[in-house]
């Protein structure tokens, strides 16, 4: 009771995943449709479970990358600062598209036979290395956020840079970031489709394949289209709620 | 000074400490030995090096040269001495820069957990406890910012008193209050210099620094420019800086 008051985004975090495992069931109610929905009801679900694995996985990996990357920016060690500034420069000024079919065809060529990797994990590196760079910045504004003075105040009372960093920087910049972070998640969700271009049969590419079969592009494209949009809404509801809740625990906190 | 410091021991201990900011020497040289139990006003005006040296006592800035001894042990980038010294010295910002996030209770007990690994029961229990010496411990469970800008302030001493330190730095702990809350923070203070514990202050409060320091220093353009008491620096300065200065903070700023 006690840890949800305390870490609102964490629970929030925890219910987005938790109705993404909802969604995944998705294929029971789909299966009623008339034709060409009801007969490609597995198709759907395998398509939208599909997407919403790359969007969990690149969105942890990103995550990840854009803590590394986003401290990197703040460190004091100029090649790593320079380094990090070059991969958010990179990724963020060339198309997502161009990144995708680049791990796709370099990838291979450079890893030794014994090491190659599925379509699926190389839009999977594609994803989390782009919304990693949108992730940086944002991860470099919640720790810039934190008032410096708090930082001084935790060093002269003799605590570690490290414990600095975990018990008085992080919890707060993490209030500034999560929805920013959240935010990139939900649109993770729509960039993912971009992997159909590699052959990952997610839900753009079930569409696809639906339609050239039944030739009923509109009823098929409208059926991908709303399960997109209960993903993203769900997303975008969430990372409301959160940010709410953010706010509602700052004021519950004033008002006390 | 001597004769008022004979028999006392020498907490700390600096040596043409000089501090530079790009080109700017913001500390020329600065020569002061601080005895156990004194109570110190730093005054000055605005840019003179007060803060910085300061902050140099317990390296939140390294000074370039000259040496700085706590309790015996050299500050340099030994991270052990820094460590060890760290423990010894409490500082009060001007900004009180309390943890935002944690609670007022949390606040105080976090360092003695994390850094001298207390139990938490403990941690809290003595935090309580100092939380009502400085006359707060019934806002154990809010939020800095639910405060105002002297309990904050207080909350601030009480944190820096947890560790237990020997010495207490204070920059300029009341200039970022209202009025009428300088008097709560100051009476802390006040009670604070009976008990022993080494202070130095920062202060423009030249009332406070006639009543309570034992010594007083004014800085001037990166060096100490007088160093007596403050009966004597208040009655016959011995420089024109320190006059000029001094009917300045009669007539306010
Ligand atoms: N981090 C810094 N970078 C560059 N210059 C600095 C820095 N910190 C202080 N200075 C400069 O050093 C000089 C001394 O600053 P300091 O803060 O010690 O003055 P002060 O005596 O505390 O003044 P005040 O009464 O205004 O607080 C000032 O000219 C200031 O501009
Ligand atoms: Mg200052």
């Amino acid at each position: 009771m006690k840890w949800s008051r305390q870490n609102p985004g964490w629970v929030m975090f925890g219910a987005m995943i938790g109705l993404l495992f909802f969604l995944w069931g998705m294929a029971i109610p789909l299966a009623a449709a008339p034709d060409p929905i009801g007969p490609a009801a597995k198709q759907f679900a395998e398509g939208a479970r599909v997407t919403v694995w790359l969007t969990l996985i690149s969105g942890s990996a990103g995550v990840l990358l854009g803590f590394i990357a986003g401290l990197g920016k703040l460190s004091s060690f100029l090649p790593l600062r320079w380094l990090c500034s070059f991969y958010v420069w990179l990724i963020r000024g060339t198309p997502l598209l161009l990144q995708i079919l680049f791990v796709w065809l370099a990838v291979p060529q450079i890893l030794p036979d014994s090491l190659q990797i599925s379509d699926f994990a190389c839009a999977a590196i594609a994803l989390a290395l782009n919304v990693g760079a949108y992730n940086t910045e944002c991860v470099r504004a919640g720790i810039l956020a934190v008032p410096q003075g708090q930082v001084e105040a935790a060093r002269a009372l003799g605590l570690s840079p490290l414990q600095t960093f975990l018990d008085i920087v992080l919890p707060q910049s993490m209030r500034v970031a999560l929805p920013a972070l959240a935010n990139n998640l939900a649109s993770l969700v729509k960039d993912s489709s971009l992997a159909y271009a590699i052959s990952v049969v997610e839900l753009t590419m079930v569409g696809y394949r639906v339609q050239a079969e039944s030739y009923q592009p509109i009823p098929v494209f409208l059926t991908i289209a709303s399960i997109y949009l209960i993903l993203t809404t769900a997303f975008t509801t969430l990372t409301a709620a959160l940010e709410t809740q953010l706010d509602v625990g700052r004021k519950r906190q004033e008002n006390n | 000074m001597e004769s008022l410091q004979s028999g006392l021991k020498p907490i700390i201990e600096a040596r043409e400490v000089c501090k530079r900011f790009g080109s700017f020497e913001a500390l020329k040289g600065v020569n002061a030995t601080f005895y156990e139990g004194q109570v110190t006003a730093i005054i000055g005006p605005s840019g003179s090096g007060k803060s910085t040296f300061l902050r140099t006592l317990n390296r939140l800035e390294a000074h370039d040269s000259g040496s700085i001894l706590v309790d015996g042990i050299e500050l340099n980038d030994d991270l052990k001495n820094l460590d060890a010294i760290r423990r010894e010295v409490g500082m009060v910002f001007q900004s009180f820069n309390l943890f935002a996030h944690l609670s007022i209770l949390r606040n105080v007990a976090l360092a003695p957990m994390r850094v001298r690994k207390t139990p938490k029961a403990e941690a809290e229990a003595k935090a309580l406890a100092l939380l009502e010496r400085v006359g707060l411990a019934d806002q154990a469970n809010k939020y800095p910012i639910q405060l105002s800008g002297g309990q904050q302030q207080r909350v601030a001493i009480a944190r820096a008193l947890a560790m237990d330190p020997k010495v207490l730095l204070f920059d300029e702990p009341t200039s970022a209050l209202d009025p009428e809350m300088v008097n709560e923070v100051l009476a802390v203070m006040r009670e604070l210099a009976y008990t022993g514990i080494t202070m130095l202050v920062v202060t423009h409060e030249m009332g406070f620094a006639r009543e309570v320091a034992d010594r007083i220093i004014f800085f001037d353009r990166g060096a100490i420019l007088e160093d007596c008491t403050p009966e004597q620096l208040f009655t016959q300065p011995a420089h024109e800086r320190t006059k000029a200065f001094l009917s300045q903070v009669k007539h306010g700023f």
